[in-house]
């Protein structure tokens, strides 16, 4: 390679690589403005202010979800597994919201209660048929019942 | 060594091969195509939670991921464009940057309209829609910022050198679900199980139609700069011959 060339093509080299650090470290910086939710824990460790407007995120909790029998009124718990938060609601929500599946809700933070002026729906990367969800679903409980059977076994009734 | 790069980097050789693959790729897009799209659209079997709607996928995950191939192309090209100078590294690049802005803007739109039953809203500022909305931006910019300087070679220059700073937001793309926490879900993990998540019967279809959507962009590229050399070489001999040619 002619040396000009040596020259310029290690100036981009250069030029490429400032500039990717620089841009790193600024996101890595600004990674708390860039996340689009609060998760349960970041509220439970007070990283919000009472009254301001936040997004958070977690899975909806089994069992958790009560609907008003007149109005469009719901409360729910989300979590993520180490720490809950209950979110009230009064609206329409998408339809793929249900318990044990991914929710972003924005609103407040009022005396330990979320109230949501809107609830998205979160999808995983878990994509498959009605037959294969069925399938998994009789393994799981089949191995739920063995582990109940092994677990109870030995020591009778 | 370096016989076959330039070789590789003359606009009439690259005429002239092109020529003779652009039957072939046709005919494989072609194939590829219909059987992917009649394969998602007839025999993709619903989703147990989205129903018909995981049938947008099919277009919306090669779409999407074929445009991020757009900038570290343009990139490359614009390195060679300004060490080596070589014309037709810019030619491609100047043909690279509206089919990409094109494919980023469809991987945009079919997403906002998988995302408006799903998720319940067509936009969410998150890493993902954002990072490609920006880049979305950058190849207006890099189309705007050719047309706006007068002289080829200093317009050639700038771009490359924007194609350059721009490639750096395709790994944000890329990694911005797992950095930080979006609404956008991230990559599914190929199983070759066919009793588990995102198995066999929903990728192989997939897996075919990122090959077509690639195929498509290649055959874009290639007759978008087939279309440029004749128009910047128009004064050298071969392509003056090949146009008394096509008169007759």
């Amino acid at each position: 390679m002619k040396p000009h060339r040596r020259k310029k093509l290690t100036i981009i080299a250069f030029i490429a690589t400032g500039l990717g650090v620089a841009i790193g470290l600024s996101l890595y910086a600004l990674s708390n403005a860039i996340d689009l939710f609060f998760t349960p824990s970041q509220i439970a460790a007070g990283e919000v202010n009472n009254g301001q407007r936040i997004r958070i995120g977690g899975m909806v909790k089994e069992g958790s979800v009560a609907k008003s029998q007149d109005s469009l009124h719901v409360e729910f718990i989300t979590t993520d597994y180490s720490h809950d938060l209950l979110v009230r609601y009064d609206g329409i929500l998408p339809d793929l919201f249900r318990e044990g599946q991914g929710v972003v809700a924005e609103g407040m933070v009022a005396n330990g209660v979320f109230e949501a002026s809107r609830v998205l729906a979160k999808h995983d990367e878990n994509y498959m048929s009605v037959e294969v969800k069925a399938a998994l679903d009789a393994a799981e409980r089949d191995r739920n019942l063995t582990e109940m059977a092994t677990e109870g076994g030995p020591s009778g009734s | 060594m370096w016989q076959w790069f330039f070789r590789l980097g003359s606009p009439k050789w690259f005429y002239e091969m092109s020529g003779k693959w652009l039957p072939w790729l046709l005919v494989l897009m072609t194939v590829l195509m219909s059987v992917g799209i009649l394969w998602a659209l007839l025999f993709v079997p619903q989703d147990y939670q989205q129903g018909d709607t995981i049938r947008i996928m099919y277009v919306h995950v090669p779409v999407a991921s074929i445009s991020l191939a757009c900038f570290p192309l343009m990139a490359v090209a614009g390195v060679i464009t300004l060490v080596w100078k070589m014309k037709l590294a810019d030619m491609v690049a100047k043909c690279a940057a509206p089919i990409g802005a094109w494919f980023t803007a469809v991987a945009l739109a079919t997403g906002a309209i998988w995302g408006q039953p799903i998720w319940g809203t067509w936009w969410a500022w998150d890493a993902r829609l954002t990072s490609m909305l920006i880049q979305f931006f950058l190849l207006i910019g890099v189309i705007a910022l050719r047309s706006a300087i007068e002289s080829p070679d200093a317009a050639a220059k700038a771009c490359a050198l924007l194609a350059i700073v721009g490639a750096i937001n395709v790994p944000i793309i890329k990694y911005s679900v797992e950095w930080w926490n979006t609404l956008h879900q991230p990559s599914s993990d190929f199983s070759m199980d066919e009793n588990s998540a995102f198995g066999p019967e929903i990728w192989v279809p997939l897996v075919i139609m990122i090959f077509a959507v690639y195929i498509f962009f290649v055959i874009s590229l290639i007759l978008s700069t087939r279309n440029e050399i004749l128009q910047r070489e128009r004064r050298s001999q071969w392509v003056v011959d090949i146009v008394a040619k096509e008169q007759v």
